[in-house]
């Protein structure tokens, strides 16, 4: 795993306003992606260490892109966060089968975005 | 005049990201002054610490050895003490309160008369009067306390017993037990590690918590050696 954080998110805005609020936090590298099928190459280049994951994706969706970074080796022991619109029930159970770490509704507080990546990635020096 | 209604979303963007630029920088520099004062309290701590052992020839380096030796039989005893820092702060200054005893009490060769133990049992209570207003020692104030008590409930100074006794406490008690028969002191010359092993659990159950002792067994001499020197 590399010290990298994949944002995932068909909004542009909303993963520009995450890679602004986590750069360099923690020595992290942030790198972008639109859609959960460039979400996966990216993953399998990149080897994030933390992934932020939407769940309402185009094409291979959020939940089922979840699944399939886990299932992969090489991408399995990723912290996996999702993000959505939609927090309920239904929408946590499915992200927890699919191997979710945490699913956070939108809005988020960026505040525990940042405490959330100190804690996985630690503090640096 | 017509009202406005595009609504300049670049624009909006643009401020938003500056305000996650902001609001990162700031949880960075938080971030460094915590750990900054974090170093502070341990610098403090340890200074503390040095000034009890530097009046004390004979112990030189006993708190930091009880501090490592109190740390592994606290893990392999599986009892519930978190190694926070505050517990670490207590097992280094649980003496401090011996900065009140006189050093004709301290360091008498012989044996103490009743009255000039009266005194040295005060050293705990002392201790926490010191450390009493410190904030940050927080629950090490319970080591510094109760570090005398006895599982048979005969110590000192409230005759806890059993598990009334802190975990971190009980401990530490057998830690120094450890570290005092295996160093010189003014009264008696140094033990070898299996005469004091011998000693300490000839006290299980009624000096020392049964279950910390069986943590001292259970480990080898060098697991507590690789700290003495």
């Amino acid at each position: 795993m590399s010290r990298t954080i994949l944002i995932v998110d068909d909004d542009r805005s909303s993963r520009r306003l995450i890679a602004t609020t986590l750069e360099d936090v923690s020595g992290y590298r942030v790198r972008e992606a639109g859609d959960g099928a460039e979400a996966l190459t990216a993953a399998l280049e990149a080897r994030p260490e933390i992934v932020f994951l939407d769940v309402e994706l185009p094409g291979v969706d959020g939940i089922e892109a979840c699944r399939r970074l886990r299932s992969d080796p090489a991408t399995a022991e990723a912290t996996i966060i999702m993000l959505t619109r939609n927090g309920g029930r239904r929408t946590e159970r499915f992200a927890r089968t699919a191997g979710a770490d945490v699913l956070l509704t939108k809005p988020f507080s960026p505040l525990h975005l940042l405490r959330l990546v100190d804690r996985i990635g630690g503090r640096p020096g | 005049m017509a009202a406005r209604t595009t609504v300049d979303t670049e624009g909006l963007q643009r401020q938003l990201e500056r305000y996650a630029h902001d609001l990162r920088e700031l949880f960075k520099k938080e971030r460094s002054w915590a750990t900054e004062l974090e170093r502070s309290y341990v610098a403090t701590v340890r200074a503390l610490s040095n000034a009890v052992e530097a009046r004390d020839a004979y112990t030189g380096k006993h708190a930091e050895r009880v501090t490592a030796y109190a740390l592994t039989l606290a893990a392999a005893a599986g009892l519930e003490v978190e190694r926070t820092p505050q517990v670490e702060f207590g097992f280094l200054l649980h003496d401090v309160g011996k900065v009140g005893v006189p050093d004709s009490i301290l360091f008498k060769p012989g044996s103490l008369t009743p009255d000039e133990y009266a005194v040295m049992i005060q050293h705990p209570c002392i201790g926490v009067d010191i450390l009493g207003h410190v904030e940050f020692i927080g629950e090490g104030l319970e080591i510094v306390r109760h570090h005398h008590e006895r599982w048979d409930g005969r110590g000192y100074p409230d005759g806890l017993a059993g598990e009334e006794i802190p975990a971190a406490a009980r401990v530490f008690a057998v830690a120094d037990a450890l570290d005092a028969l295996t160093t010189d002191r003014p009264y008696r010359r140094a033990t070898d590690w299996l005469s004091a092993r011998h000693e300490i659990i000839a006290g299980a159950g009624t000096q020392f918590d049964p279950t910390v002792v069986d943590a001292l067994i259970a480990l080898p001499d060098r697991a507590f050696r690789r700290f003495a020197r």
